[in-house]
């Protein structure tokens, strides 16, 4: 595998295969394999409890966190197994950020929620330091010049869509790899949502993006590879602009026709 | 036949006219007529007439009758009588123990004790009525027959009036019932000016409490000077002599008290508050769902222990402990009773008051919160001090402060465990005392609410009370300060 920068679309970023996920007695997730790579945006959809958010949360063993939850299979990590009892699911988290479907700025101001992650990290020593990293994070969601001038101010009195994109700031400020988001625009403003889109195309050069989203013009709009999950089962997965166009499976065909879901 | 029985007579009357309104709202729904209102609550509508009429007459003359008859009563009194207040309270006493003695004579007996043929004093006696006090004038004689002719007179008009009113009421109310009536949003209003009169007598009673409060606080200020009692720092009200009046040079200084109430409420929240919130941590965020469901319980148990009880382990346990083990050895004291002693008894009461207030405004913080921490890579301990805490703050500040403020009211355990002794020191194994003790100890035994040494209870009351509404007032004005920051 090769380092981030020289990699070029395609290199495959994370890896999982034939990974199922069980909620107690109900089987959530059933043998779902999937390549994901770098410096691309892969869209999962499908219809509402069709598992793709479940196996979203499985790539930064989010999942751990619920009690009765379980998760077998492997998912490689630039071909690490990111199960493995060698691997620390809070160092994990640091590699693979998350941006989820609510805004959920901590009750922090503007700066200290983009330095939350790089302080327990440790990535930063000094203030100065610091402060490079929050501006070029806030710059790279787009609302650096929105806040620059109050970054002391709490986080929660941004607008939902300056929220989001603060969540976003948040989550590049670990330096992640790969950037997983649970349906980022469900509770924005179409205005927001462009903006955030615009900001998930500036992103894909610097890491894996993988979305969740209904919205299956979004899905067209930002992503290059889709993957189509129904009842628990990833029924296709291929080029976004072959899924939209000429699906090979009739029941991709009936959703992104509006025929279910 | 009281007053119950008259209410009883009442909600029967109301329940007839229930029915009444019912049947025949009923029958004009049968008739073809589309009513706005369901017959239900035409029916509630004759209801409510029939019982807020008959109510109101009820409370106005249960208010007026004793104002009345009480003037009446004194209008028989002797001029010079009526000049000394205190003589007259007894006075009046007397005279409605006459009267009741008197109901029990038949009538000739009356009329001998009336042209005072016989002595009522034995007479009453034989019936088994004893009577105190001054000896009886036929002025009180007269004055207790008034007073139960007024009290008959009284009677009788209660009853007339108020069925009267019902029946008036409800006559009424069935009258209106006309397809068009509005009976459903006329039963609302009522039922909002039902809750609105119980949250004003929960309002009442508080401002009720403060006024006798602030009543005889006053007193006790025109006998003591405020200064000698909010800056002096000895407390030495000397004897209460049964009768007297005046400020017999003793000395009210509220400082050692408030020391001693502030140091071992201090020594409490030093206590509680870690244990109190640890346990609250650990129940909300690492304890897993069984074991939250095994310790949760266990902890409010302790909020169940009736103070007393705490009061018996600070005394016979904690107290002890203290001084053998650390208060001789260092030197500091010899006494069981001590700040110590209250304060870590008293932490140890409300540690369920501080854990289960702040467990559930944890479990408040939404996951998301949580999930956005977990997502950045931080363990749970940064998460929960970081993200969780900052948010349930100000709940957390709203549970310590409502815990301060039990504290500091606080009494059986430091009745108990804090000793008697007026002190301001630092030293934490001596004995010392609080506001509360002080005011069980002036109230209690054979007093007179007529002398400073018992006043100056409510004037401590009313510090008390001062002092803990300063601390709630506090407490919300930091909870919407956060509020309005992380909102």
């Amino acid at each position: 595998m090769k380092d981030g920068d020289g990699a070029l679309m395609g290199d495959t970023k994370v890896s999982a295969t034939n990974v199922n996920v069980y909620y107690g007695e109900a089987h959530a997730i059933k043998d779902v394999s999937v390549e994901i790579g770098d410096k691309a945006v892969t869209a999962f959809i499908g219809p509402s409890g069709c598992g793709k958010s479940t196996f979203l949360r499985c790539i930064n063993r989010m999942n751990d966190t619920i009690d009765i939850c379980r998760v077998t299979g492997s998912i490689l990590l630039e071909g690490e197994d990111i199960n493995a009892k060698s691997v620390d699911p809070v160092q994990l988290r640091a590699r693979v950020g998350m941006v989820f479907q609510k805004p959920n700025p901590f009750p922090k101001s503007i700066y200290d929620n983009v330095a939350y992650g790089p302080k327990i990290h440790g990535m930063a020593t000094n203030k100065p330091d610091l402060d490079a990293i929050v501006e070029s994070c806030l710059r790279k969601a787009a609302l650096w010049d929105e806040v620059k001038d109050r970054l002391d101010k709490p986080g929660t009195g941004l607008s939902g869509g300056q929220q989001q994109r603060l969540c976003i700031a948040r989550a590049i400020a670990t330096s992640p790899e790969v950037l997983l988001m649970d349906e980022p625009c469900s509770a924005l403003d179409p205005i927001a949502t462009a903006r955030v889109e615009e900001l998930i195309d500036e992103l894909r050069d610097s890491f894996a993006i993988v979305i969740v989203t209904h919205s299956m013009q979004q899905a067209a709009r930002v992503s290059q590879k889709t993957a189509f999950f129904h009842l628990g089962v990833m029924v296709e997965y291929d080029d976004t602009d072959k899924i939209f166009t000429n699906p090979s499976d009739k029941r991709t065909q009936d959703y992104i026709t509006g025929r279910f879901g | 036949m009281g007053v119950s029985t008259l209410i009883l007579v009442v909600l029967a009357l109301a329940a007839a006219g229930y029915i009444a309104g019912r049947m025949k709202a009923k029958a004009m729904e049968r008739a073809g007529a589309r009513p706005h209102s369901r017959s239900g609550f035409h029916a509630a509508h004759v209801m409510n007439w029939v019982l807020l009429p008959s109510l109101a007459v009820i409370v106005l003359i249960v208010i007026a009758r004793p104002i009345i008859v009480d003037n009446a009563v004194r209008a028989e009194f002797p001029a010079e009588l009526r000049q000394d207040e205190t003589q007259s309270n007894l006075i009046a006493g007397m005279v409605s123990q006459i009267a009741g003695g008197l109901t029990l004579l038949d009538e000739g007996e009356r009329e001998q004790v009336r042209v005072g043929l016989v002595p009522l004093r034995p007479l009453l006696a034989e019936k088994g009525v004893a009577l105190g006090g001054a000896d009886i004038e036929p002025f009180m004689v007269r004055a207790a027959d008034t007073l139960n002719g007024l009290n008959s007179t009284f009677s009788g008009a209660l009853w007339l009036l108020t069925i009267l009113a019902a029946v008036i009421g409800g006559a009424l109310g069935w009258l209106q019932i006309k397809p068009e009536m509005r009976a459903r949003n006329r039963v609302e209003t009522v039922i909002k000016g039902v809750l609105i009169a119980a949250s004003a007598i929960a309002i009442l009673t508080t401002v009720g409490i403060v006024f006798s409060m602030l009543s005889e606080s006053l007193r006790f200020f025109s006998m003591v000077s405020p200064v000698n009692f909010f800056f002096g720092s000895t407390w030495d009200p000397r004897f209460a002599a049964a009768d007297s009046t005046g400020d017999e040079g003793g000395q009210y200084g509220l400082l050692p008290l408030l020391w001693g109430t502030a140091y071992i409420s201090i020594i409490a929240l030093i206590i509680a508050v870690p244990i109190g919130l640890f346990s609250a941590i650990y129940m909300a965020e690492y304890a897993s769902k069984r074991v939250r469901g095994i310790v949760k319980p266990i902890i409010e148990v302790l909020a169940g222990i009736p103070t007393i009880v705490y009061g018996f382990f600070a005394l016979v346990t904690v107290g002890p402990i203290i001084r053998d083990a650390v208060a001789v050895p260092l030197g500091l004291g010899s006494s069981g009773s001590s700040v110590m002693t209250a304060g870590v008894v008293m932490g140890i009461m409300i540690i369920p008051f501080i854990s289960s207030l702040s467990d559930d405004i944890i479990n408040a913080v939404p996951q998301s919160l949580r999930d956005g921490s977990y997502g950045l890579g931080a363990t749970k301990s940064e998460t929960v001090r970081q993200v969780v805490l900052p948010a349930a703050l100000p709940g957390i500040v709203g549970a310590v402060l409502l815990a301060a403020s039990r504290a500091i009211g606080e009494t059986m355990i430091v009745v108990l465990a804090a000793g008697v002794a007026t002190r301001i020191s630092l030293n934490p194994f001596q004995e010392m005392t609080t506001i509360t003790v002080k005011i069980v100890s002036q109230l209690t035994g054979d007093t007179e609410f007529t002398s400073p040494q018992v006043l100056v209870a409510f004037a401590l009351g009313l510090t008390l009370f001062v002092v803990t509404l300063g601390l709630n007032i506090y407490a919300l004005h930091i909870v919407r300060k956060y509020r309005e920051q992380y909102d």
